[in-house]
């Protein structure tokens, strides 16, 4: 019988040769990651495992990303707490500015292909774009892995979608997942691993990937995975990642379902406001004004986020009375964007910059709370109701090219339609 | 492996609705420095008003609700505020994914089974080694029981007191 990705991915970190979807395995963790949301309940979670050796720590990031910087006290002290248990127990430590930990785990070359990656975030799916195993957990999951080195796992069901032809230019990841999230509604894959293939997914470079799979966590998917390629191996050697162990499906693996998608003739879309999955093609939004925009989160921050958006924005003038933010998913990102000269474009267009983490995605650094009436564009990957601390403004997303259009025009604009708005990497 | 534990839950039912999100209704996410008392006193009080009283009043219930409860980044803090309200167990179409790690990992058990025939009020009992659920004494459902290994966690209160227990992960 032959296996998934993930079954196969699984079955190895189970000492085993054979596993069935809903069957539970206890596996070993390759790398673990505690964000500071959970931190306080992971330290003390491992306070009540008792005061054991934690031979673990040593594979576990601690990473300050979602109060970066710090907006009370609280937040504060829950940083200071982090880094008195980093250098306790010697877990890897990534503080305040250093960015999202879905960026820094793979920048810092803690995982690789057939790795199975545990973290205190929903959006640790996105691991499956370097064909790892990357999965959300709690503190309690984390207390055990950090203790015994393993975990235990429910073999998910695999469903296979095959994403078949190029995007169009002006076209990203972003757009295929806010489809999918059209077609299967929110939680609509819960509980199921997504393995993501064709020839769309073999055009897109690591970052539109890293999207593609980010994403899957609002489908519900306890994983989103990729099979590897020439891309894949030189992005994980370049940043420094162990010698990768390249997992396929096999030919007659069993899936719960197989959907053939075209996606060469796909237009950029957009979630409207309150709903992830209440989505919309851009071509068919109607004159709907916009006064914020935002370009950062894991799902959307990385360098070409932020070149789409300099790539329309240069020597341009953001609308009148439009706001526009931009917070690069880590450091690195940061500096790169720097050296390119987009923070230049982008900041003499009108927007700012604030500091790599999770700021621009939710209201809990409490530093771009938009107005009563205000409508935002944003790149993040959750637009419920109040997520930017104001219930009375509205939350629409969209990739970073429709943000960056909408900021230009003042109202949600397909990107095709502007100036450098089908800009695309040069392969 | 074998196991014979025998899990249990018993009570009366307290309905919930589809898509419960439990960091919104059942944590102190949004009431920051408000303590797990104060949390279980007010849990869900936006979309099922009175219940955590309710529940308290019938010493302890079972909480039926509809698809995906517990959505989205699902915070454990929330089981442990199910607990001290005294939910004994949770009977729903679907759960968050991360919802069914937090409460497994806690020692709360859960039933997956079709909930549109359950209304308020009325006495439940579950057997979760055998994968039945009784209403009012009569065989509603039966379903696929839980894996043995995560009856084996649940039937020692939670995965912290399980690994106490077995540090090697021994489910035998």
């Amino acid at each position: 019988m032959g296996l998934t990705i993930s079954e196969k991915i699984l079955a190895r970190h189970a000492g085993k040769s054979l596993v069935k979807a809903g069957e539970v395995v206890v596996a070993e963790i390759d790398f673990a990651m505690v964000t500071d949301t959970r931190a306080a309940n992971t330290i003390k979670m491992i306070g009540k495992l008792g005061d054991k050796m934690l031979p673990f720590a040593k594979n576990t990031a601690l990473v300050l990303d979602h109060y970066s910087p710090p907006p009370n006290l609280e937040a504060a002290e829950i940083h200071s707490s982090m880094r008195a248990f980093s250098k306790a127990r010697a877990t890897k430590l990534y503080d305040i500015g250093d960015g999202i930990c879905h960026q820094v785990l793979p920048e810092g070359g803690h995982l690789t292909c057939g790795d199975l990656v545990v973290g205190t975030d929903t959006h640790s799916v996105t691991y499956g774009a370097f064909n790892a195993l990357g999965t959300g957990i709690e503190g309690t999951d984390v207390s055990a892995v950090m203790m015994s080195s393993k975990l235990w796992f429910r073999v998910p069901e695999t469903v296979r979608i095959e994403l078949q032809g190029p995007l169009q230019p002006g076209v990203w990841a972003k757009d295929i997942t806010l489809a999918m999230l059209g077609k299967f509604g929110a939680e609509g894959l819960n509980y199921h691993a997504i393995e993501y293939v064709g020839s769309a997914v073999s055009a897109m470079d690591i970052d539109d990937r890293m999207t593609l799979c980010n994403h899957a966590a609002e489908l519900g998917a306890k994983a989103a995975i990729l099979e590897p390629d020439e891309k894949t191996y030189a992005w994980l050697r370049a940043h420094g990642a162990k010698v990768p162990l390249p997992t396929f499906a096999d030919a007659d693996a069993t899936y719960a379902q197989r959907f053939l998608i075209d996606t060469s003739s796909l237009a950029p879309q957009v979630a409207r406001k309150h709903e992830v999955d209440d989505i919309v093609s851009v071509v068919d939004i109607d004159h709907q004004p916009i006064q914020f925009a935002l370009i950062g989160t894991c799902t959307n921050g990385r360098l070409d986020d932020i070149r789409q958006a300099a790539a329309i924005l240069k020597g341009q003038k953001l609308a009148s009375g439009v706001r526009m933010i931009v917070t690069p998913a880590s450091r690195q990102i940061y500096l790169a964007a720097l050296r390119e000269g987009l923070i230049e474009i982008l900041t003499e267009a009108g927007a700012s910059f604030e500091s790599a983490g999770c700021g621009t995605c939710v209201g809990i650094t409490n530093h771009l709370v938009p107005g009563d009436g205000d409508t935002v564009i944003s790149t993040a990957n959750r637009n419920f109701k109040g997520r930017l601390s104001n219930k009375n403004a509205d939350i629409w997303l969209g990739s970073a090219a429709t943000v960056a259009a909408s900021a230009l025009t003042g109202f949600i604009t397909d990107p095709r339609t502007v100036m450098g708005g089908t800009w695309r990497c040069a392969a | 492996m074998k196991t014979d534990h025998l899990l249990v839950a018993e009570g009366m039912s307290f309905l919930l609705g589809d898509d419960v999100n439990t960091d919104i209704n059942c944590s102190n996410k949004y009431m920051p420095g408000k303590d797990i008392d104060y949390v279980a006193a007010h849990a869900f009080e936006n979309i099922a008003p009175g219940l955590a009283n309710d529940i308290a009043s019938a010493a302890g219930g079972i909480l039926v609700a509809g698809h995906h409860f517990g959505i989205n980044s699902s915070r454990e803090q929330a089981v442990h505020v199910m607990r001290t309200m005294n939910v004994r167990a949770i009977v729903a179409r679907s759960f968050g994914r991360q919802f069914f790690r937090n409460a497994i990992n806690n020692g709360l058990a859960l039933f997956e089974c079709d909930t549109s025939l359950i209304t308020s009020r009325q006495f439940l009992s579950i057997d979760f080694s055998a994968g039945t659920l009784m209403l009012n004494n009569q065989l509603l459902h039966s379903v696929s029981p839980l894996p043995e290994e995560i009856l084996a966690i649940l039937s020692v209160g939670g995965l912290i007191p399980f690994l106490q227990k077995y540090p090697d992960w021994n489910f035998e």
